[in-house]
């Protein structure tokens, strides 16, 4: 069995800086375990793209450290071509701009990539089981809702990391 | 039929004072948002719950009786309080933004939540007001930071950064904003 974990964005302004004891559980947790964190392309261009977040404590985050260490590894580009993932990700846009009521225009590539990675690592053989771990309550539900349809039943899982969550996080979170 | 009580029982331009001063005090903006929460309650229970120096509670409890926000709910010692909630609409050039408690609350974490601060050194109160707005959708899972940061024109990187920050004070408020 193999659980692949797939983080977002918010995972990382979750931690709170480098000084912050969340951090720290993150990083203790998943080196224990020898577990590493999948992100889109697009979720490492959120993290580095923006010198004005440099401003704010919760901006400074520290993941070239994870990167160095291994626990954070950018994942495979997506593979367009691959047509369950592009459907899927098409599900994706539609799913998150009903829960929103936005126009489907509107929905960024970046909703649409983690459940498009989530769905290519299980069709690929990749993973037995993804675990998404969020703070964007609609893409999760996307992967949720869809991933199942396409026959991945309980093999997706959506975990909204809230400050609790990386305040008790263990290792076991990750066995 | 029970009439609902009179906000603050103090006429607009009046109350938009002591508004004004809560804004730019976030002591005295604490304080308001702990009896509005927590209310009726003393002022040494404050005093034990929220990291402020004695004498500055009480003035400041004086302070917001004085203008009609809070109201003394017993009359013998230990005094307790209670507050009014407070919703004032404002427009100019043909913007409105509506003063509301969780707004209140926001800015009295400024102090303790530095990632709020900056962002009101950066878009001002008025952007403070919009993008809490989006928290009360982020804490609903209506709305995403990426979604926020298209609409308010922000990185989506700050957009998370604000959200998670506003996320205790949109939780908080949940019922309010409904």
């Amino acid at each position: 069995m193999t659980t692949v974990y797939v983080a977002d964005t918010g995972v990382f302004v979750r931690c709170g800086g480098p000084d912050n004891d969340k951090f720290q559980r993150l990083r203790q947790a998943l080196r224990q375990t020898d577990t590493s964190l999948r992100i889109p392309q697009r979720v490492y261009e959120e993290l580095g793209g923006d010198p004005v977040a440099d401003e704010y404590p919760s901006g400074n985050i520290p993941y070239p450290d994870g990167f160095e260490e291994g626990w954070i590894v950018v994942a495979d580009e997506l593979n367009y071509a691959n047509p369950l993932v592009s459907t899927i990700m098409d599900e994706t846009r539609r799913f998150i701009a009903s829960e929103t009521d936005r126009d489907e225009d509107s929905i960024e590539k970046a909703d649409m990539a983690l459940v498009g990675l989530a769905a290519q690592l299980l069709d690929t053989g990749r993973a037995d089981h993804v675990v998404l771990l969020t703070t964007d309550k609609p893409a999760g539900g996307a992967a949720e809702t869809l991933l199942p349809q396409h026959g991945f039943t309980d093999r997706i899982e959506f975990r909204y990391v809230s400050v609790k969550y990386l305040e008790t996080i263990t290792a076991d979170e990750f066995r | 039929m029970a009439q609902s009580p009179p906000q603050s029982g103090q006429p607009p331009i009046q109350q938009l004072q002591t508004v004004a001063d809560l804004l730019e005090t976030p002591a005295l903006a604490r304080i308001y948002a702990y009896i509005l929460q927590h209310g009726p309650t003393t002022v040494s229970e404050i005093i034990d719950e929220i990291d402020i120096p004695q004498g500055t509670a009480y003035d400041y409890v004086q302070n917001l009786e004085t203008a009609g926000l809070v109201q003394k709910t017993r009359e013998q010692r230990p005094y307790e309080y209670d507050a009014e909630s407070i919703a004032l609409t404002l427009s100019a050039d043909g913007e409105t933004q509506t003063i509301t408690p969780a707004l209140i609350a926001a800015v009295a974490r400024r102090e303790e939540d530095t990632d709020i601060d900056v962002y009101i050194e950066r878009h001002g109160l008025d952007g403070l007001a919009t993008v809490l707005e989006y928290a009360h959708e982020y804490v609903d899972g209506t709305v995403n930071h990426r979604i926020t940061a298209r609409e308010l024109d922000l990185s989506p990187l700050e957009a998370e950064i604000i959200l998670q920050a506003l996320e205790p004070v949109a939780t908080e408020y949940a019922d309010a904003a409904a």
